[in-house]
């Protein structure tokens, strides 16, 4: 099992889940609503970072591998959050601009921010911070029947 | 008296189950069959709470989510979405248009959807 990590200090809740097949991206979704409750994220909230954690793992399942995705609290400064993050081995050789280009397009504003570090293998790590007031906008009342 | 929750749903198959849910645990619910019924329902008779489909009829969940809320008779109703669209955009798309919570219908959503009724006061 590969270390937990992180660029900020660690706290609980730590929960680790394998990915290896489709039923593990529900299990991902439900985990990290139950790590996000435990810090104390709304609702809302829970389901903005339900949604990356779910988005990760469906990515890292489409590898063909077995992944570890951690759900963990990090602290900030005064700032707690939730981390969602796991070794991308299939990573290694790209860009890191390229890979932060296709996260962010793929999560838009799921996720306060993304890094990706190191580079045996490289670790995706997304955070969500609970302190921040996130205005999600406005949309028109004409979109399009999705 | 038991709170009321307004079910939008079109599906009567996915409406049963879900009602069954909310009335396991002591609400009383009504289902609307799709947006502008909903829609109608809610501000003509206030419930506690709005359980929405995203894929309805006529109107879909996201334009029914925004209505409601920009309504001063029932933009202060949580709305709770419950979907089969689980992705990022949907996701926000539900979060933007004003949505309580955004819960995809899998084997969890029971479980999540009554852990956000308490979370939000609507049960104890």
């Amino acid at each position: 099992m590969n270390d937990i990590t992180s660029p900020y200090h660690l706290r609980p809740p730590i929960m680790t889940v394998k990915v290896e097949d489709a039923m593990d991206i529900m299990i991902v979704r439900d985990t990290a609503r139950r790590a996000a409750s435990l810090l104390g994220f709304s609702p809302a909230r829970r389901a903005q970072l339900s949604t990356a954690a779910a988005t990760l793992a469906e990515l890292v399942l489409k590898t063909g591998d077995s992944h570890l995705i951690h759900l963990n609290g990090v602290i900030d400064g005064i700032k707690v959050g939730l981390q969602i993050s796991s070794e991308t081995p299939w990573l290694a050789g790209v860009s890191i601009n390229n890979v932060m280009v296709a996260l962010r397009s793929k999560l838009g504003d799921l996720v306060d921010d993304i890094q990706v570090v190191g580079k045996e293998p490289p670790k995706i790590f997304m955070h969500v911070w609970l302190n921040e007031v996130r205005n999600f906008g406005d949309e028109d009342d004409d979109d399009v029947q999705s | 008296m038991a709170l009321e929750v307004l079910l939008v749903e079109d599906s009567k198959t996915q409406a049963a189950q879900i009602k069954e849910t909310l009335e396991s645990v002591g609400l009383r619910v009504r289902v609307a069959y799709d947006g502008p019924e909903g829609i109608k329902d809610a501000i003509e008779n206030p419930p506690a709470l709005v359980v929405l489909d995203v894929k309805l009829p006529t109107m879909d969940g996201f334009q029914v989510c925004r209505r409601l809320k920009r309504n001063p008779i029932t933009q202060d109703i949580p709305v709770i979405m419950l979907t089969e669209k689980s992705g990022p955009q949907a996701t926000m798309s539900g979060l933007r248009a004003g949505a309580d919570d955004y819960i995809p219908k899998d084997i969890f959503a029971s479980e999540h959807l009554i852990s956000t009724l308490q979370e939000l006061g609507i049960l104890e």
